[in-house]
């Protein structure tokens, strides 16, 4: 068996009497896309903070390429490279400068992949920091992590300024690193996003463990949805013969929309097909309704 | 209305401050000059000796005849206001016009339906309001000693007074076309700044070269045109005040035609510029460096000019009659040594302060999660602020070797002693291991806790207080000597002791180390 890249067991991690995170496991092997998902204040970006040396566990074994992130922080991030969610650059430097000073500080650098990215971002180095939108910063942080000759990306939301262009860009951008060999952690809100790269999630909530998986193994757990517009005249007979077969149905404005398991879904839709219903649509399990299953977020 | 009522409010510390100053100064010194000179002829031939000096001359302008105590007063000391007026009248005037634009606090108030012109009239109001604040109370503060010393007269001090005013008005309605016509607040603030020295450079060649219709061009000339205490010219104060008038007309019609947050200069936001380092130290050097520069011309400057002006000082010590704050400050040593001694602690004091916010600068990139950029590119724990602290100890290091080689390039010309330049240029550098202790302290203050930086100004403050009030206050001596300043000897007296500041510079290397190891053993915080 090989080492995972990322081993994380029972961590915890406490802010005075709050607890973030609460016996958090977390295993990411080695070349893969492994998807972190969680609402706003679930602990995502205090792990990755332990991950990477920046915060210091209370509890709990951590292993980021082996090695202990309490003390080997600078071995872990040589190979590792970062992009916060909220990118914070020097105003005063263009943003070729501080592309400059990042990989200055590393010591290692592939100018080559750093020319191609740029080009790719369509990013204008030359201006400085100060005149960068969000999204702007955000792609210095990407080129530089990306074209950073590294083993390890953290990637903590890396994408909430991004237009969809560039959100395409940054997909493949992700698939090329694995390719490379890379391994990827991809903290995200954008379901989409996730459910294109990653081929495990592990999606966590208060601080805890909820679901951790291969992402094909986890649809199983959700629900398709199936919506159609009987004839007004057939809408409740339709609607009775769905709750016959245990299915929960909603009906608004004519519309009918039914939460349906994957099992069902055949029966589902013979009956809306019997009865002669217009714009029949089935959805197929998504993480956004993992989400909604699972975060009923309450406030802590 | 309500908007200079908004702009006063948020001013007021920064107005009362220059105007307590200014006035101060023209109070406190007028009185000096009185009593420096027993008789008419030691004035007399002073009076001759600062006309044939050339340095003198460049400093403060033309002595007119005969030279009584109020013709210096308004000489020297008129000089010296007149300057920081002019510097007051630069960073007021940006303040109240570009600077809450690009701060973004003047954008909710636009958008609350705000006439577009009433930004620029509200702030021009509370400039005008401050100029005549200037002149009353600096015509005053001179009046007052009518009859005291000789030469003042209460229209010499109206005189007086409408100079000072009007210097103001005249380079705050030239700030505010600047205003208009800059790309940023910054840039705005340079131009003013870089006026104000045209101004002196303009005032000081028209009279050393004696051609004294050249002092009509620039508001620094004022002195010579309406000569209070001497002529009172008061149709000299006429074109000025017109060229106050055409440029707020000026400033008026560029505002109406330039965009919100924006002047007719463009920024330059694009540069080829690359930055080659390899360690948190080359980093924090090349962030800092523009602002080290604008330290080093300013404290240069100013330190230099401060230590010069203490001929005056250097011989009412000689004479023994010095008493109150600058008496106690000068202690009963060789006048020379004390005054410079006197003078570059105040530097040290202005240099500590750039070391506090040097050092502070880490704090604040940890909070906006800089230091996560650079802790994650492999960087160790402690660097980050071990390189800022060390970049800002060679930072003081080079504003204190600027300022004490100006110093003693200048001070010997004005200063009558001796060892002048050498005491000068010692006193400067040896104000260093007060740096490095201030920065050592701010360091372990960020090191332990970024909250704890709150405290950081607090060894500062001490000793700034033990320092400069100590001794009026009769504090006992080794409490006064916890203080970080005051510890330089006398480069030309009887061997020197360093132990003190060894001593200063072992703590803040010591302090540094600890605050740098403090830091592997907390979480990086941001804010």
């Amino acid at each position: 068996m090989t080492t995972d890249a990322i081993e994380v067991g029972g961590l915890v991690k406490r802010y005075g009497t709050f607890v973030a995170v609460d016996g958090l496991d977390l295993h990411v092997a080695p070349g893969t896309v492994h998807g972190f998902l969680g609402p706003n204040g679930a602990g995502k970006s205090t792990t990755i903070r332990v991950l990477l040396g920046l915060g210091r566990a209370g509890g709990g074994r951590v292993r980021v390429l082996g090695l202990d992130p309490a003390t080997h922080a600078a071995e872990i991030t040589r190979r590792t490279s970062y992009v916060p969610g909220e990118v914070a650059l020097w105003p005063d430097l263009t943003g070729q400068e501080m592309l400059d000073a990042l990989a200055g500080l590393r010591g290692a650098r592939d100018t080559a992949a750093e020319r191609r990215l740029t080009a790719e971002f369509a990013l204008d180095t030359r201006r400085r920091v100060r005149t960068y939108s969000k999204g702007n910063r955000q792609k210095v942080a990407l080129i530089a992590a990306f074209a950073a000759p590294t083993d390890l990306l953290v990637l903590d939301e890396p994408t909430s300024g991004l237009d969809p262009l560039m959100e395409e860009m940054f997909q493949r951008c992700v698939r090329e690193a694995t390719a490379d060999g890379r391994t990827v952690l991809l903290s995200s809100h954008i379901l989409a996003e996730v459910e294109k790269v990653c081929d495990e999630v592990t999606i966590i909530k208060d601080g805890r463990l909820v679901e951790a998986g291969r992402l094909a193994d986890l649809r199983h757990l959700a629900a398709s949805t199936v919506t159609a517009r009987p004839a007004a005249d057939r809408a409740v007979l339709v609607a009775e013969r769905l709750r016959d077969l245990g299915l929960d149905v909603r009906a608004d404005d004519g519309t009918l929309s039914v939460s349906t398991p994957r099992a069902l879904v055949p029966a589902a839709l013979g009956v809306l097909a019997a009865a002669e219903a217009d714009d029949i649509t089935c959805a197929p399990a998504n993480l956004e309704d993992l989400f909604l299953r699972h975060y009923a977020v309450v406030p802590r | 209305m309500s908007l200079t009522r908004l702009m006063l409010r948020r001013l007021r510390w920064t107005l009362g401050a220059w105007l307590l100053l200014l006035v101060g100064i023209c109070f406190a010194t007028v009185s000096a000059y009185q009593n420096t000179y027993a008789t008419d002829q030691q004035r007399r031939a002073a009076a001759e000796l600062a006309r044939a000096d050339r340095a003198t001359t460049v400093l403060y302008g033309q002595l007119p005849d005969p030279g009584t105590p109020a013709q210096m007063y308004a000489w020297e000391a008129g000089a010296i206001v007149t300057i920081l007026v002019a510097v007051m009248a630069v960073l007021v005037t940006v303040s109240l016009t570009r600077a809450p634009e690009d701060d973004g606090t003047l954008e909710l108030l636009r958008g609350s339906g705000l006439p577009q012109r009433r930004p620029l009239h509200s702030a021009m109001t509370v400039l005008a309001g401050a100029a005549v604040l200037l002149g009353l109370g600096c015509g005053a503060a001179a009046g007052l000693h009518t009859g005291g010393v000789d030469g003042v007269t209460w229209s010499g001090a109206a005189a007086f007074g409408t100079t000072i005013a009007l210097t103001f008005l005249v380079l705050s309605a030239g700030t505010a076309v600047l205003a208009q016509i800059a790309a940023t607040a910054g840039h705005a603030r340079m131009l003013g700044l870089a006026v104000v020295g045209a101004a002196f450079a303009v005032r000081a060649a028209a009279d050393v070269s004696g051609t004294g219709a050249l002092n009509r061009l620039t508001p620094l000339g004022l002195r010579a045109t309406i000569e209070p205490f001497s002529g009172d010219h008061w149709a000299a104060a006429v074109p000025p005040a017109l060229a106050v008038i055409l440029l707020g007309a000026l400033a008026e019609v560029l505002g109406r035609r330039r965009e919100y947050g924006a002047g007719f200069l463009r920024r330059r936001d694009t540069a080829d510029s690359r930055l080659h380092t390899r360690t948190p130290l080359g980093l924090s050097a090349r962030l800092g460096r523009s602002s080290l520069l604008a330290w080093t011309v300013a404290v240069a400057a100013v330190g230099t000019l401060f230590a010069s002006m203490g001929s005056g000082t250097v011989e009412q010590s000689r004479g023994g009659d010095l008493g109150g704050f600058l008496g106690s400050q000068l202690g009963t040593g060789d006048p020379v040594a004390a005054y410079l001694a006197y003078s570059d602690t105040v530097v040290g004091i202005v240099v500590c302060a750039y070391a506090v916010l040097s050092v502070l600068a880490s704090r604040r990139w940890e909070g906006a999660g800089l230091t996560d950029l650079v802790l994650t590119t492999g960087v160790r724990r402690w660097a980050p602020l071990a390189a800022q602290t060390a970049v800002t100890a060679a930072g003081c290091a080079v504003i204190l070797v600027a300022t004490g080689a100006l110093g003693a390039l200048v001070t010997p010309a004005v200063i009558d002693g001796e060892d002048v330049g050498t005491r000068a240029f010692a006193y400067a550098i040896g104000q260093w291991p007060a740096a490095v202790a201030t920065a050592g302290c701010v360091a372990l203050l960020i090191g332990l806790s970024p909250r704890l930086s709150a405290l950081a100004w607090l060894p500062l403050a001490a000793s700034a207080l033990l320092a400069l009030f100590g001794p009026l206050l009769e504090i006992p001596q080794r409490i006064q000597d916890l203080g970080f300043f005051r510890h330089v000897p006398d480069v030309a007296g009887p061997d020197p002791a360093a132990g003190a500041l060894a001593a200063l510079v072992g703590l803040g290397v010591l302090l540094s180390l600890l605050g740098a190891a403090a830091t592997t053993r907390r979480d990086v915080r941001l804010s």
